[in-house]
């Protein structure tokens, strides 16, 4: 099975990743085959079995409300690759 | 209607959780601190960070949604809402897709003297995003992350609303149950509380239209008119041929127009999926049903409370009641007094000087115990009306207690007969000629001889009482 173009170019670009037209055809084969892979599931029948979100048989675990400051900006602002102030900055964005 | 469209609305309200700390970090969630300054490694999407729940934001969902008569899900599931943004570091919002923590609701709202239901489709929680600054620098957008990860509280309207004002009655509505609860401040200036709202239009009879979604509404004016705004653009459309495309579109608060968004384009795709850091959401019965014990009293109660209490009408008592502290308030000073008093001064009086000065009833310069005592004095008959509205500014002004002024100035009406009848003789005495025309039939003069009276007294006369003087000795 061949993964489509347009629904290739479509995760690219949501994704953030731009296609290379010349991986086009071993991108598209190689998706096809995980999807074949996965698409093996369709063939169990899960007629009476609840959906299942996470297989640990467990509720998740509450924390209380306490406010605690772990981190300064500086701190925070170390990774990032540009900042102005106290701010990360990124190429404007034109909403 | 307008011009023989129908406008179908639904809405979906974001409301802050009044917590202290983050959804799944303990980053502080207080308003207006330095740019990134609260902002955990969880907030910041730094690998390996793993997600813990706020057992208080849950409780508050579940209260919420006890307060919109919803059915609350024993067991809910954390999805990743998939979309990139530059305020979102995770790549991804943690929300609640198929199995929100609060499904059906509904509320009752008045529109235009009419009471209707509004169905609630679900409640779900999710975190907040970012915040870009995009006017801070011509070729950057800036980022502060402050809000990210805040405790949100989405909760989904049916498309029942067919007008802008049930539309604002809906969300008035929504905000006051939040606010008695205490989940939610209500700030929509802050944006504590913003609406998305989803209009439609179609001819009677014909089935719904294609909406469009205006996103991040935040104060009743501008859901109002953005609403008239966006139905008249999609009747002109229609009528002119062409097809409506479903699409987000924002509000302009200056131009009151809206306008696509175009980086939604491929926002419907999101790629939804069980947050593996999260397991499902399991809440005890036992308590939930302690929750339910600890609601307490919601508007639509407390207004029927007031009206059979205090025997206010339908109006006074929804106007009262609609905002908690304004109820509060109400029944600070009804306490142990004549409540029409107490509402006349509250409705009419307290209002009009809070509206000029635009402040919140939190605000006012005038304490419950203080228009309390101002009361006490009008019905007692000590101050008349009149000389009471006197007072009342200047408690205003100074802060000062009712007892006080009337004190200092020696304001207390004087209601002694023995007093009030000197006055009067006084008065007829040195009016011989109106008093022969009035006894001639010029009733009108009875006016007259009441202000001069009252001039003597330096306005302290009590009118009733000084009336029946007057009556009898002039009849004579």
């Amino acid at each position: 099975m061949e993964f489509d173009k347009d629904g290739l170019y479509k995760l690219g670009k949501l994704s953030k990743i731009q296609i290379d037209e010349s991986k086009l055809k071993s991108l598209s084969s190689d998706l096809g085959s995980i999807i074949e892979f996965i698409d093996r599931l369709k063939s169990i029948d899960t007629e009476n079995v609840d959906p299942t979100s996470n297989s640990l048989d467990q509720s998740l675990v509450m924390r209380d409300d306490i406010a605690s400051d772990v981190n300064s900006a500086n701190e925070i602002l170390e990774n990032a690759p540009q900042k102005e102030l106290d701010f990360f900055s990124v190429p404007k964005v034109i909403e | 209607m307008i011009n023989g469209w129908e406008l179908v609305i639904g809405i979906e309200i974001h409301a802050q959780v009044k917590s202290k700390s983050k959804l799944f970090s303990s980053s502080s969630t207080e308003f207006g601190s330095g740019p990134n300054s609260q902002v955990s490694l969880v907030d910041a999407a730094m690998p390996g960070m793993l997600p813990v729940i706020n057992k208080f934001c849950v409780e508050q969902a579940v209260r919420s949604g006890i307060g919109l008569n919803a059915k609350i899900n024993n067991k809910s599931i954390f999805d990743r809402k998939n979309y990139f943004y530059q305020d979102l570091p995770q790549g991804y919002q943690i929300s609640q897709f198929k199995d929100p923590i609060v499904g059906n609701g509904f509320i009752e709202i008045v529109s235009e003297g009419q009471s209707k239901k509004i169905g609630i489709e679900r409640l779900h929680l999710e975190q907040d995003a970012g915040k870009s600054l995009h006017d801070q620098d011509p070729n950057l957008t800036f980022v502060d992350l402050n809000r990210s990860g805040i405790a949100l509280m989405e909760i989904v309207s049916m498309p029942d609303m067919k007008s802008p004002d049930e539309a604002v009655e809906y969300v008035k509505k929504v905000r006051s149950i939040l606010r008695y609860l205490d989940t939610c401040d209500g700030n929509m200036e802050q944006g504590s509380l913003r609406a998305d709202v989803n209009v439609s239009v179609n001819k009677p009879g014909d089935d719904l239209g294609t909406r469009c979604e205006i996103k991040n509404l935040n104060s009743f004016k501008y859901i109002h008119s953005a609403i008239i705004y966006e139905a008249k653009r999609q009747i002109k459309l229609i009528e002119s041929g062409e097809n409506i495309i479903q699409e987000t579109r924002l509000y302009n608060i200056d131009s009151g127009e809206t306008r696509s968004m175009r980086s939604k384009e491929d926002a419907h795709d999101y790629r939804y999926f069980p947050d593996p850091d999260l397991l499902p959401l399991i809440l005890e019965d036992d308590w939930v049903k302690k929750i339910r014990s600890s609601i307490p009293e919601l508007p639509d109660q407390k207004k029927e409370r007031f009206i059979r209490e205090y025997s206010l009408s339908e109006y006074d008592s929804s106007v009262i009641v609609s905002d908690k502290s304004t109820s509060d308030y109400y029944e600070k000073v009804v306490k142990d007094r004549n409540p029409k008093l107490v509402t006349t001064w509250v409705t009419s009086e307290l209002f009009s000087v809070l509206n000029k000065k635009n402040l919140s009833i939190d605000e006012s310069p005038i304490s419950p115990n203080h228009l309390g005592e101002l009361i006490d004095n009008i019905d007692s008959g000590k101050i008349s009306s009149r000389q009471a509205k006197d007072i009342f500014e200047e408690m205003c002004e100074t802060g000062e207690s009712a007892n006080n002024i009337i004190n200092e100035k020696g304001l207390s009406q004087i209601s002694d007969e023995g007093e009030l009848e000197k006055l009067v003789d006084n008065v007829i005495s040195s009016n011989p000629e109106n008093v022969e025309k009035y006894k001639n039939g010029k009733d009108k003069l009875f006016g007259f001889f009441v202000g001069e009276a009252m001039k003597l007294s330096k306005g302290k006369a009590n009118p009733k009482v000084l009336n029946e003087l007057l009556k009898s000795k002039l009849n004579t």
